[in-house]
């Protein structure tokens, strides 16, 4: 896995999207990837609450008959977190303030998640 | 585009007398909004709004600021803030006012892209009768000159200061507050999110602080650090030999019975006579 090339993409959202705080990026089960978190934020538990969130939404969407699980976002007063899948494999949760525009950020996560989800799986080079 | 397209849409908008919203893509871009050609708000992602602005000054809590907006059906119930006691008719035009000022700050010392009108939108906390559209932008303009003459010009969305002194050695409460949130992730912009304070009061008061020593920055190009797992689990693609249980064909949601999860017998009973199983479905419109 080429983690300077996943640090670009995880930073490079955070400069894209005015109001991103901080992102995270986990396997689906729960075990943290990366993390370009403040001091603030437990990185292990917002990933092991990511995978849960995840997890029940996309057993909601599938009993429901609502197709594929895009995203979910979770608000509050002071600002919203956003988890999305990573193909079926990974996940990542971008938390913003207040001031950010979701559809924006959906807007810029949706095509950074595929090259994520390409960096995540790429295989790595024999003998190394 | 430029600035002097903004200043040319939102200037031709007051000539026209013009009722709507401009639209302002951008970095961090925003929206104007209009009435009779004056500009009764503006909001941006780069600027706290009003509701940001009067909910982190802790007057009013998350939870009562939904109660009351719940109660009145208002994105800005200005009356029942008022008759409730959490700040005065005076004080939140104030507000309303700061957070328009603000907003244009924040558009005009980012990145304009393009300006496009849009009608029938409703602005959340308008402030009558409004703000004329060159004054707003000679004020906005203004702001960004004097910031940028600073000895340590700072950009809104750009630096991300690190604090150099303990927040106890601050002259301000600003200065405090800003020395007790900075933490090399933060741009200016993010602390004054974080503090409930004008973004443009904000970036003066870093770019000061920088300049006195009392915070410090990395460079804008400096990496942020990130953490990275030290055994990162391999993402791989799922194996065909470990399905995950599918969920049923059938669109039946799964039955459960009343108390067969025991959670009644763990939990004391309930104090009020009204009990869960008074609920019912509805289905086709009638109640089973």
């Amino acid at each position: 896995m080429d983690h300077e090339a996943l640090a670009r993409e995880m930073r490079g959202l955070r400069e894209e999207v005015t109001g991103i705080t901080d992102t995270a990026l986990a396997a689906a089960d729960g075990m943290l990837i990366a993390a370009d978190t403040a001091e603030s934020i437990d990185p292990e538990g917002l990933a092991a609450l990511a995978a849960a969130g995840l997890g029940l939404a996309r057993r909601t969407a599938a009993a429901t008959a609502r197709g594929a699980l895009r995203q979910t976002v979770t608000y509050g007063s002071q600002g919203c977190v956003a988890f999305y899948a990573v193909g079926d494999t990974a996940l990542m949760v971008v938390l913003g303030d207040e001031g950010m525009d979701v559809n924006r950020l959906h807007r810029a996560t949706h095509p950074a998640l595929d090259r994520i989800g390409s960096i995540l799986t790429e295989k790595t080079p024999e003998g190394v | 585009m430029d600035h002097g397209g903004l200043a040319h849409a939102l200037t031709a908008c007051g000539r026209d007398g013009f009722t709507g919203e401009l639209r302002v893509p951008g970095s961090p871009g925003g929206a104007f909004h209009l009435r009779d050609g004056l500009v009764v708000a503006a909001e941006s992602p780069g600027a706290p709004g009003a509701e940001a602005l009067l909910l982190r000054s802790e007057r009013i809590d998350g939870e009562q600021w939904a109660e009351l907006v719940r109660g009145t059906g208002e994105r800005w119930p200005t009356a029942a803030l008022v008759e409730r006691g959490y700040a005065g008719a005076a004080q939140l035009r104030v507000v309303c006012l700061m957070a328009l000022q603000d907003a244009a700050f924040a558009v005009v010392a980012g990145r304009v892209d393009a300006c496009e009108r849009v009608t029938g939108t409703e602005p959340h906390a308008p402030v009558a009768p409004g703000e004329r559209p060159a004054r707003l932008l000679e004020d906005a303009v203004r702001k960004v000159a004097a910031v940028d003459a600073l000895p340590y010009p700072v950009r809104p969305d750009r630096e991300r200061p690190l604090p150099m002194a303990s927040p106890q050695q601050a002259c301000t409460p600003l200065q405090r507050d800003l020395l007790a949130h900075a933490d090399g992730r933060r741009t200016a912009r993010d602390l004054a999110f974080r503090t409930g304070r004008g973004v443009y009061t904000v970036t003066v008061e870093i770019a000061r602080m920088l300049s006195e020593g009392l915070l410090e920055c990395a460079g804008p190009l400096a990496p942020v650090p990130l953490l990275m797992a030290p055994e990162a689990p391999v993402a791989r693609q799922r194996e065909q030999a470990a399905p995950e249980p599918e969920a049923p064909p059938s669109a039946e949601l799964p039955h459960r019975a009343p108390g067969a999860s025991g959670i009644t017998e763990v939990l004391p009973p309930p104090t009020s006579g009204v009990s869960w199983k008074g609920f019912f479905r509805l289905r086709h419109g009638t109640a089973e």
